[in-house]
């Protein structure tokens, strides 16, 4: 309960903050938008020449990007985790966090609050609704609870992975390149993983789980029964990864070795 | 209870890999490294009651820092015991850090983009402090500290010494038993540092609060803190009354003469001959400096047969400053106090 009342006392400065430089709310606002519009011009003229990959059609592929863009935008809203290396190891930050009683992790989750990014959501929405409607897939009462479901399994599969990463900074001193390699390699997720060849399909599914993002819930929504039960172990990955994660990291903060000063 | 802190023989440990010169050591660090265990502070003990106030000092590097992180949880010892307001503080960091406050220096506690009074109303949040526990224990901080014009402000647009205030101010929002200041003072100018350590000496009476802090300015120290515990090394060299120290250490008194004549050194030491003195002549400045013990007897006898034989343009009494001492000390090493 405490930790819900902070989260929202924290959003309300994020808040306060974001309106207080009004020109450059605009700017960002409409940065955001044109970025996002871009990209979705971008998915469209791409995925234009494709037809048929591996039993999944074009608009079929479409909207698994579509979809994937969802937990992506949470996840980026939620972890902006990218420079935590930096900010608080290199420069000593978590100095100041270790001495507050809240949760380290929740702190810096609450304090890289980043919600612009859900603009992507809207997105991924647009992609999900205009592929969808194409291949005429019928909306039942239960799809938007499970899109929910899968969207918030997708985004903490996402986390843990990039709190798994951000840990290794407690362990090795030297910024790691890790973290755009990361990123690409997440990119994979976008697509259906049995183009792949096989061990990549392995690692995408338990080793670097970002299948989970995008390919295996979306085909749930798409009808593939084929990938049903993978549908619907995206929750339980999710979970297995957050949490997994959240203990490496209680193991890495006793490694902290401060910064100088 | 009455410790507020107690210490036994804490120690930690860094490693570091010590790097090879030019190109080749470059290579040659790629497969093998040379690793060096750095102790920072090595098997120290101490105990702090509850009000006290006591100033840890040291040169830079001689663990300080190091501590006072282990103290407020922010790093794991590498053996040892600590026991702070009854709790180890890297084991039950959330619920320990609620009972102290902590000032870095060089560090800035507050959110660089809002204003300073939303920061206080956030961190009221972040340590569950009722309106009421707020408004009868900031009202006070803030008037005494002189920053209600400042709480609007963003604290990117403070100065340092408003910024300094305010992040004491922000330590004591749930007003903690235990107070570690690092550095509290760098950088500040004369008036901010004497509005701080006033500051300190009020709530150290009013709450009791026990305060520790570490600083380079001494004067610091000596207006504030009766016990100072030193290091150096990562060891415990003293640790006492700083009257104590300055008592075995300084080194008698200096008395320093100018006189109206023109007179040798030969002249006035035949002056005071039979008495412990020992003479210095500045030929530049035509000052005559007597060195001797401490004694009340002995700077009366000296400054009366001075005063009978010449006459005296001007007179100087000097004391060992606490800072002579502890450069003494730092450069011997060690301090024997009896």
């Amino acid at each position: 309960m405490f930790y819900v009342s902070m989260f929202f006392q924290y959003l309300s400065q994020y808040l306060k903050t974001r309106l207080q430089y009004r020109a450059d709310l605009f700017v960002e606002f409409f940065s955001d938008l044109l970025s996002q519009a871009i990209n979705l011009v971008f998915i469209l003229v791409v995925f234009g020449h494709t037809n048929m990959l591996h039993g999944w059609n074009r608009d079929e592929i479409i909207f698994i990007y579509g979809f994937f863009l969802v937990p992506y935008a949470v996840f980026s809203a939620f972890f902006n985790i990218w420079d935590f290396n930096e900010r608080y190891i290199v420069k000593g930050e978590l100095d100041r966090i270790l001495t507050r009683p809240i949760h380290s992790l929740f702190q810096i989750i609450l304090e890289r609050l980043e919600l612009e990014s859900l603009f992507g959501a809207l997105t991924g929405l647009a992609v999900m609704f205009y592929a969808g409607s194409r291949l005429g897939i019928e909306v039942h009462w239960y799809h938007p609870f499970l899109f929910i479901v899968f969207v918030i399994g997708g985004a903490l599969v996402y986390g843990g992975v990039f709190i798994m990463l951000a840990c290794i900074s407690f362990w090795a001193d030297a910024r790691t390149s890790l973290m755009p390699m990361m990123y690409n390699i997440s990119n994979y997720g976008r697509y259906p993983v049995n183009i792949y060849n096989n061990i990549i399909r392995f690692v995408l599914t338990w080793i670097l789980p970002f299948a989970f993002v995008g390919v295996y819930p979306a085909a749930f929504f798409l009808g593939k029964e084929e990938w049903y039960w993978y549908s619907f172990f995206t929750p339980v990955i999710g979970i297995i990864f957050f949490v997994s994660s959240v203990l490496l990291w209680n193991q890495g903060v006793k490694k902290y070795r401060g910064a100088g000063n | 209870m009455n410790n507020a802190i107690e210490v036994q023989k804490l120690r930690k440990e860094f490693k570091a890999y010590s790097s090879r010169s030019g190109l080749n050591g470059a290579f040659r660090d790629l497969f093998t490294r040379n690793y060096k265990i750095a102790t920072a502070v090595n098997d120290i003990s101490f105990t702090v009651k509850k009000g006290e106030m006591v100033g840890y000092i040291g040169e830079n590097g001689a663990g300080k820092s190091t501590t006072i992180k282990m103290l407020t949880g922010i790093l794991t010892p590498t053996s040892g015991q600590i026991t702070v307001n009854g709790m180890n503080p890297h084991k039950e960091r959330e619920k320990f850090v609620q009972t102290i406050g902590v000032v870095f220096g060089q560090r800035s506690q507050l959110w660089w983009d809002i204003a300073v009074q939303e920061s206080f109303r956030l961190l009221k949040k972040v340590y569950k402090v009722s309106d009421q526990q707020y408004d009868d224990h900031m009202n006070h901080v803030i008037r005494t500290l002189d920053i209600e014009p400042l709480l609007d402000k963003p604290v990117r647009k403070l100065s340092l010494g408003q910024r300094m205030r305010c992040e004491l101010a922000a330590a004591l929002i749930h007003n903690p038993p235990l107070l570690f200041l690092d550095e509290p003072t760098i950088g500040l100018d004369v008036l901010v540092k004497l509005k701080i350590r006033e500051f300190l000496k009020e709530i150290n009476e009013k709450y009791n609060t026990t305060i520790l802090l570490t600083t380079h300015d001494l004067t610091d120290i000596e207006a504030l803190c009766e016990r100072v515990i030193m290091l150096d090394e990562g060891n415990v060299i003293y640790d006492g009354p700083l009257k104590n120290l300055k008592e075995t250490l300084g080194e008698g008194k200096e008395l320093q003469f100018q006189l109206l004549e023109k007179v040798d050194l030969a002249a006035v030491k035949h002056v005071t001959s039979g008495m412990p003195v020992k003479w210095e002549f500045d030929k530049k400045e035509l000052i005559f400096t007597a060195n001797i013990e401490d004694s009340d007897e002995l700077i009366s006898q000296v400054i009366a047969a001075v005063a009978a034989a010449f006459k005296i343009k001007d007179m100087k009494i000097n004391e060992t400053s606490t800072e002579e001492i502890i450069r003494n000390i730092y450069e011997k090493g060690a301090v024997e106090v009896g």
